[in-house]
């Protein structure tokens, strides 16, 4: 198992307290227990820590855990400009200013 | 100007919750919402809440945790800021009235509008005007009533909401008092208007109506696209509505940064934080803010559970249930946040206060209340005039 799918293994079972033994890569986000608000604070965390701008605009618990990892997979490979920006950092805000907000 | 030493100290608190109270089975029942009180409590934290008896007003409950606050602080208010999203009337402000019922006769009074942020933006407007000189003895009040603009049949957001009022009084005084006021941070984005809303009843789209202006239904501002035909004829614009997971996300987001600002404008490193206070919209955005400061379980305070979201007396009637509960010692590091519609933003560090509540005065007799009543149709007002 990779690093990205070693933390998102990490991350599901310390913050969200998932069984280890359920955490598989086939698993959907809804067999392990993440209503849409969970899943929302998971791409939150994963956004955190790899420092990427991953939009949970489309994401919804029915996706597998290695849905998710090739999601952060495919930005970690694209990402040249994001990196520079650390957790916590504001995002800004408006068109063309990244997939961090939600705007409808 | 003051010396750079004084700011605004809270001298006075006060609260006003109303009577009527109702657990989730009740808002499920009389909403015939598909939902449960486990769910409800699982996704939120939120298991009852007060609700005001038709005809009684946000000015009715602002009065009341205002007067409360005055009698705790022992002077008398020369300026009232009164912020909420539900004030008595359109026109004019609430805060005149409010002002007014409190025997304050002509000081100065003005709402302030910044949804569920409103009452941090008015602490934080408040303090300005202290150490300007301004005014010497503001009354703050964040209430709102918002049983009288949130859809009970809306599953997602009929059960989040509670009535309420909480103030603060403030005077000036040095940085070492307990209750002084460290520093603040205030935010906006406006590009996310559409995240937190009521669509129809102000200039954009007229109850009744299908647009501004001309009543194109666009009338957009700006370089953007047009919404498309407005929602006046919809009953159901006239109500309160949220888009939960970009709310969730954005309210995380910016009230984390909003407090490591104000904390920074302070000096304080967030792990010398006694109390946190977020705004009591959901337990699991409260937690997740604090998660990411590294505020321990023991030193985050809410209401959420008792009394859910009351928008802008939410902050207050945490500071007031604590200040009851004696909860901290005065002069305890302490570091507000909040996040609305808007969208808005706004944090606030400032030390415990030593000031202690005190009983509510009684609410008024409750008059019939109008609303929600169906939409009369557009031609009723074509003629209206200011």
């Amino acid at each position: 198992m990779d690093t990205v799918r070693e933390h998102l293994k990490t991350v599901l079972v310390d913050k969200f307290e998932v069984p280890a033994d359920k955490v598989t890569l086939q698993a959907r986000l809804t067999d392990l227990d993440l209503d849409s608000l969970a899943v929302v604070e998971l791409y939150l965390t994963l956004q955190e820590h790899w420092n990427i701008p991953l939009d949970d605009g489309d994401a919804n618990n029915e996706l597998t855990v290695d849905d998710v990892a090739r999601t952060v997979d495919g930005l970690l490979g694209a990402d040249t400009a994001g990196h520079d920006a650390g957790p916590g950092t504001e995002q800004t805000a408006g068109p063309g200013a990244g997939p961090g907000p939600a705007h409808a | 100007m003051r010396s750079e030493d004084t700011t605004a100290v809270i001298t006075g608190i006060g609260a006003c919750l109303p009577d009527q109270i109702l657990d989730n089975d009740q808002v499920i029942a009389a909403g015939e919402l598909d939902t449960s009180d486990e769910w409800i409590r699982g996704r939120t934290g939120i298991a009852r809440r007060h609700r005001a008896a038709p005809g009684i007003s946000t000015g009715d409950l602002a009065t009341a945790a205002g007067g409360a606050a005055v009698r705790s602080a022992g002077i008398r208010p020369d300026f009232v800021l009164l912020a909420t999203t539900t004030p008595d009337h359109p026109c004019p402000a609430t805060a005149p009235a409010v002002a007014h019922r409190l025997g304050l006769g002509g000081v100065p009074a003005f709402d302030l509008a910044a949804v569920c942020s409103g009452f941090l933006y008015a602490l934080a407007t408040a303090t300005a005007m202290v150490r300007s000189g301004l005014c010497a003895a503001p009354l703050v009040i964040g209430a709102d009533t918002y049983s009288t603009i949130v859809n009970p049949r809306d599953r997602d957001t009929a059960a989040l909401f509670g009535d309420g009022a909480g103030a603060v009084l403030l005077r000036p005084g040095s940085v070492g008092t307990p209750g002084a006021v460290h520093a603040t941070d205030l935010g906006s984005d406006g590009g996310g208007h559409d995240l937190i809303t009521i669509p129809s009843g102000g200039s954009r789209y007229p109850w009744g109506g299908g647009g501004s202006g001309n009543g194109s239904g666009g009338g957009w501002s700006g370089n953007e696209a047009g919404p498309g035909p407005g929602p006046g004829t919809d009953p159901a614009s006239r109500f309160f509505h949220m888009q939960g997971r970009a709310v969730y996300r954005q309210a995380v987001g910016r009230m984390t940064d909003s407090t490591r600002r104000a904390l920074a404008g302070a000096g304080w490193p967030p792990e010398t934080v006694r109390a946190f206070i977020g705004h009591q919209a959901n337990q699991r955005i409260l937690d997740s803010v604090a998660e990411r400061l590294a505020i321990p379980l023991q030193h985050r305070f809410g209401t959420i559970r008792q009394v859910g979201n009351t928008a802008a007396a939410s902050i207050p009637l945490v500071m007031a249930d604590h200040s009851t509960q004696k909860s901290l010692a005065p002069g305890e590091r302490t570091v507000l946040t909040a996040f609305g519609g808007g969208l808005t933003w706004a944090s606030v560090a400032l030390t415990w206060p030593a000031a202690v509540p005190r009983s509510r005065p009684a609410l008024p007799q409750p008059v019939p209340r109008s609303f929600p009543q169906p939409i009369p149709p557009p031609s009723t007002h074509t003629t209206t005039t200011t």
